[in-house]
């Protein structure tokens, strides 16, 4: 990326200038749904708005057609000319990158595999001392980090139906919106962090020291 | 820069390109420019519709942000023309990146 105000080069993955008068500076990464199933997301906000479809010299932009669909397919990785030697895994194999929220000193950095969530929904994990959920359906491909801590106390993750887990005490959650039902913690949200769907190859080339959920 | 902030949500770092440079290896490169700047044009002024208004697949893949109570989601497939929206989120000066 570049900023049109003084044409500095940005990463996309860090968010880090990296050539021109403003390299060094860090770009703060915010909490998303890095991707989400148009109907999942209407559904969990339905109030929500939606980027409108631009037209390019007359023509409209297509929003239900993928281009880069034979890429995806592919084992082809990134620019041609780069050699990936990460091989912990696949290149082309998709995890959620995550970073610890930062502390001080250096920051932590770990990989979840997606073909870990075939089987369920959720994984309680902690990540330099800081209790993570890490949430992804593979129906809607959605994808989420929260921290575990609620009210200053951590806790563990069920899985229930679909977007929803069920915490030690009793309270269930919306994975999606982060926010629980009704009951002793009704109108709580958990607090959601950045995270990223990304393939292994570019992960692992930003920061060759991420560790991998196994 | 410092009301700028970004969201990284993105699943290419990078895109296939040139196939007669295969044989070649940058890997040593710090930066390697392929295209000049906007050839991937960013959305800079973006407009939006309601949900019912949005001829979206269900199953089509979005972005989604939520900040202070309103909400955006940005159609994957639009954006791999663009890669980059300059918004305003819930009074957050964001890009959300693709």
């Amino acid at each position: 990326m570049y900023d049109h105000q003084t044409r500095s080069l940005w990463s996309h993955i860090t968010g880090e200038a990296i050539q021109g008068p403003l390299t060094g500076k860090q770009l703060k990464p915010l909490a998303s749904m890095p991707q989400i199933a148009w109907k999942t997301w209407q559904l969990n906000y339905p109030e929500t708005e939606v980027l409108s479809v631009p037209t390019r010299g007359g023509m409209r932009e297509s929003i239900n057609q993928d281009a880069y669909a034979d890429y995806h397919a592919s084992q082809r990785a990134g620019v041609s000319g780069m050699k990936y030697t990460d091989n912990r895994l696949p290149n082309k194999s998709l995890v959620i990158g995550v970073q610890a929220p930062a502390k001080g000193g250096n920051t932590q950095f770990r990989a979840y595999p997606l073909i870990l969530f075939t089987k369920t929904a959720i994984i309680n994990d902690t990540l330099d001392g800081v209790p993570l959920l890490i949430f992804h359906d593979k129906r809607s491909f959605a994808t989420a980090v929260f921290t575990r801590n609620v009210a200053g106390k951590v806790r563990t993750f069920s899985q229930k139906d679909r977007h929803f887990a069920e915490d030690d005490t009793g309270t269930r959650w919306n994975l999606i919106t982060g926010e629980a039902g009704s009951g002793k913690d009704g109108g709580a949200r958990l607090e959601r962090l950045p995270a990223i769907n990304i393939y292994w190859f570019a992960w692992a080339r930003y920061h060759p020291e991420t560790s991998i959920y196994r | 820069m410092k009301n700028y902030m970004l969201i990284l949500i993105l699943l290419l770092a990078t895109t296939a390109c040139a196939s007669a440079e295969d044989s070649e290896d940058y890997s040593n490169d710090e930066i390697r420019t392929l295209l000049p700047f906007d050839a991937i044009p960013a959305i800079t002024d973006p407009q939006f519709v309601s949900a019912g208004a949005a001829k979206l697949d269900a199953d089509a893949p979005v972005i989604g942000v939520t900040f202070n109570g309103e909400s955006h989601a940005y159609s994957l497939y639009l954006l791999n023309g663009h890669e980059i929206v300059n918004d305003v989120v819930g009074g957050m000066n964001i890009a959300t990146t693709w």
